[in-house]
């Protein structure tokens, strides 16, 4: 293999990060303002909307987390603009203040100032992502360095294969991208759960290890006091047709995604990392809600490995669909943006596939459509970590 | 397939292989062992991925794979056997592990 591409074309952002892609996001933070924004932004061409189905009845930690996932999706480097929309002008004001810290611009539409009329809230919206479509437009992608990259790293509906090929075909990418300067997250707490043993070795110092051990110490307890059995939970029923036969097996697995450099941090749901290189995030197993934590912590690019296919992805950053499954590959042609296969039958190894996955990594980071983004799959789903009053 | 093998042991101390195409009782399971092969043969259908038994386990035996223990056996079984959650069960995701 020849040297890998050590720049992309992005867009520089003014808090100095880079885009991958160039969204105008029209954002609603509450259930109630769902709609309004919908409308929005299905009025207008190539806009995005997200909308939370939730945002009131929430407190302490939940409603901090829910809040982080809202404002770190606005500032996310793939967004050029923003409008945010939601019901109380007080809660928006909020909100809208801690994502204007990227720099770009911000505005905001509340059901308060047209008096809860949800269509002149839509006019309203219409008109300000109209503004921000045109100033988004004029923004021209230029070469930036691969340090600037910050990837996520996620697995669904994984196998046997998952653990063989897909992943450490990824962990061997994450390597080249930690080798660049770059930054990649791996979450799924519950799936660090039986190799936390390994991982920790990996942490970049004592308390890095700790906090590993410590998160899924909490995460096993969590469920053990439910009373029920993570087999037939995770692994899942669709892990368990692939080979899969216990947590321990998948994780051992899973772990793979991560690559071999030392493991800098363990973020919460959410969190920037504070350096570049290798993190961890303490976060859900459901891979929807997992990388929308990483999206709100910045991440611009997504890695994600299947074993039987699955087309879910990020709606913010494009997500790079992996298999190592031959009969995967051949069947879900418009799914799999990444073939390993080659691995899986002996004819690629792991080292020169990693390399290739690379370079696509920074095709899409220079705008080359996964085909997710071509079939519109993208969304985000917000964890909740408590219940609502 | 191009290469010479049906399953793979990960790790040289692995009581488990993954099968590389489905494997049917009878088969005659070529296990890719670092750069060596070891021949047993298939008691049971092995679906591709799924695990085959390198050498017999009693029942509470650990079993490994990646070089680390995957599971616990909750039954014996012999070398060729089909390997999954009828015959080995974690020893983590029980309410009474923690």
């Amino acid at each position: 293999m020849g040297k890998v591409p050590s720049e992309f074309l992005g867009y520089a952002r003014p808090d100095g990060s880079a885009g991958t892609r160039n969204h105008v996001l029209v954002l609603s933070v509450l259930g109630l303002a769902n709609r309004a924004a919908e409308r929005a932004a299905s009025a207008l061409p190539g806009v995005l909307y997200v909308g939370t189905p939730y945002g009131r009845g929430q407190y302490g930690d939940d409603k901090t987390a829910h809040r982080d996932q809202l404002v770190g999706l606005c500032r996310n480097p793939n967004v050029a603009g923003v409008v945010i929309v939601g019901a109380d002008r007080g809660a928006l004001e909020g909100i809208a203040h801690l994502a204007a810290a990227s720099g770009k611009p911000i505005r905001t539409v509340a059901l308060d100032d047209t008096h809860e009329d949800s269509l002149d809230a839509s006019a309203i919206a219409i008109r300000h992502a109209g503004d921000l479509a045109h100033a988004a437009s004029r923004l021209r992608r230029e070469k930036l360095p691969a340090s600037a990259l910050f990837m996520g790293v996620e697995c669904g509906h994984s196998d046997a294969t998952s653990g063989l090929v897909a992943n450490p075909v990824s962990g061997a990418c994450v390597d080249l991208l930690v080798d660049a300067g770059g930054t990649a997250v791996v979450g799924e707490t519950v799936e660090w759960l039986g190799a936390e043993h390994i991982v920790s070795k990996r942490a970049a110092n004592d308390a890095v290890a700790k906090a590993i051990v410590d998160a899924v110490l909490r995460r096993e307890q969590a469920v053990a006091r439910t009373g029920q059995d993570l087999t037939g939970n995770n692994p899942g029923a669709e892990n368990i047709r692939g080979g899969l036969s216990s947590i321990e097996e998948k994780s051992l697995g899973a772990i793979a995604k991560t690559g071999s450099r030392p493991i800098q941090g363990v973020l919460a749901l959410a969190e920037r990392p504070a350096g570049k290189g290798l993190y961890l995030m303490d976060g859900p197993s459901f891979s929807p809600e997992s990388l929308t934590g990483f999206a709100a912590a910045g991440a611009q690019l997504m890695l994600f490995t299947t074993g039987a296919g699955n087309a879910f992805t990020n709606a913010i950053a494009p997500t790079i669909k992996i298999t190592g499954r031959p009969d995967t590959a051949r069947r879900l042609v418009q799914q799999i943006d990444f073939d390993a296969s080659p691995v899986f039958e002996g004819r690629e190894d792991i080292v020169d596939a990693g390399a290739r996955l690379f370079e696509l990594v920074m095709a899409v980071a220079s705008g080359a459509a996964t085909w997710g983004e071509i079939h519109g799959e993208g969304a985000e789903c917000f964890t909740r970590t408590g219940a609502s009053m | 397939m191009t290469i010479g093998w049906n399953a793979i042991a990960i790790d040289p101390q692995d009581g488990v292989a993954v099968a590389l195409r489905d494997l049917s009782p009878g088969d005659e399971v070529i296990v890719r062992v670092g750069g060596k092969v070891e021949t047993l043969t298939a008691r049971a259908a092995v679906a591709l991925g799924h695990k085959i038994a390198r050498r017999a386990h009693a029942a509470g035996e650990p079993v490994t794979k990646y070089g680390a223990r995957i599971a616990l056996a909750i039954k014996a079984f012999a070398a060729g056997d089909h390997v999954h959650v009828h015959n080995i069960k974690s020893a983590r995701a029980r309410k009474e592990s923690v």
